[in-house]
């Protein structure tokens, strides 16, 4: 039901991508703005190059995008990567809240038909 | 909208591995039951907007089937067997969703008709027996497990993102 999303291997694969609670973290600090990464590994408290392997990854699949300003690299959220993971996740529950939508909408002709019979 | 997804508190061992959705619908029960007894009801509203039905057989009885393929938008067709494991007019009917006959990875939805005033309130209770069926389903339908698991949580938080992303 609805066409599948194909997984691809681990680092190009945007479910594995933010399986890692601390790549989550960084979507989560991103959220407020643009950041160096100096600026992330501070804030969560990890060494720069840990710092620097996540936002690798996460640009990989399109979580994030990074621009250069100046001297420095700022990095900040690219959300349109995470729409596999929303269209998966809300996949059945869409297909039957969609399904009932259309189910009240018919009944509804229905029952104006048996009212005018 | 009306519908809810995982209203239902995570209270029992199941709920994880439970989707609820729920409607409202202003009619009385009979005739929101109606709509699913006959072919020629459930082929003008099965599926989200978009998609269209063949119907292959059908048979609305305990152990009959309705056997269709399911159009997609896009093209794509989705063999589809429905069979019916408990009919109760007009309160309830249980229904295995499967691709085929026989299908290993086929699953059960309960649907409920309760009174709502002059309305009708419909549940739709589907509990998959084991995570790998559970899977197997996701694999198909996409489906998220309602309850306690961080896939919900993620969800949201991912609408959420997605929703800042479009606005930032």
């Amino acid at each position: 039901m609805m066409a599948a999303m194909a997984r691809a291997a681990t680092t190009s694969d945007v479910f594995n991508a933010i399986a890692e609670p601390q790549r989550r973290e960084i979507l989560v600090l991103l959220r407020a703005g643009e950041r160096p990464v100096t600026g992330l590994a501070r804030e969560l408290g990890m060494t720069q190059p840990r710092a620097s392997k996540h936002l690798r990854v996460l640009r990989e699949v399109g979580l994030v995008r990074d621009r250069k300003a100046g001297k420095q690299r700022l990095y900040g959220l690219d959300a349109r990567g995470l729409r596999p993971v929303h269209e998966w996740a809300g996949g059945f529950e869409r297909f039957w809240t969609e399904s009932f939508g259309r189910l009240d909408a018919y009944v509804q002709d229905l029952k104006q038909a048996r009212q005018e019979e | 909208m009306s519908a809810t997804g995982q209203g239902a508190p995570a209270q029992s061992a199941m709920a994880d591995r439970e989707i609820v959705i729920s409607r409202v619908i202003d009619a009385p029960r009979e005739l929101v039951f109606e709509a699913f007894t006959e072919v020629r009801h459930l082929s003008r509203w099965w599926g989200p907007a978009g998609f269209t039905t063949t119907t292959r057989s059908f048979e609305f009885r305990v152990g009959g089937a309705w056997d269709f393929v399911l159009h997609g938008p896009d093209g794509t067709d989705y063999s589809e067997w429905i069979s019916w494991t408990e009919i109760a007019p007009p309160e309830r009917i249980a229904l295995r969703h499967g691709e085929s006959r026989g299908d290993p990875n086929a699953f059960e939805s309960v649907l409920t008709f309760e009174p709502d005033g002059a309305a009708t309130r419909i549940e739709m209770r589907t509990v998959f027996p084991t995570k790998e069926l559970r899977d197997e389903a996701a694999g198909k339908y996409h489906a998220i497990e309602g309850g306690q698991q961080t896939l919900g949580k993620l969800a949201a938080y991912v609408t959420e993102i997605v929703r800042k992303g479009a606005e930032g």
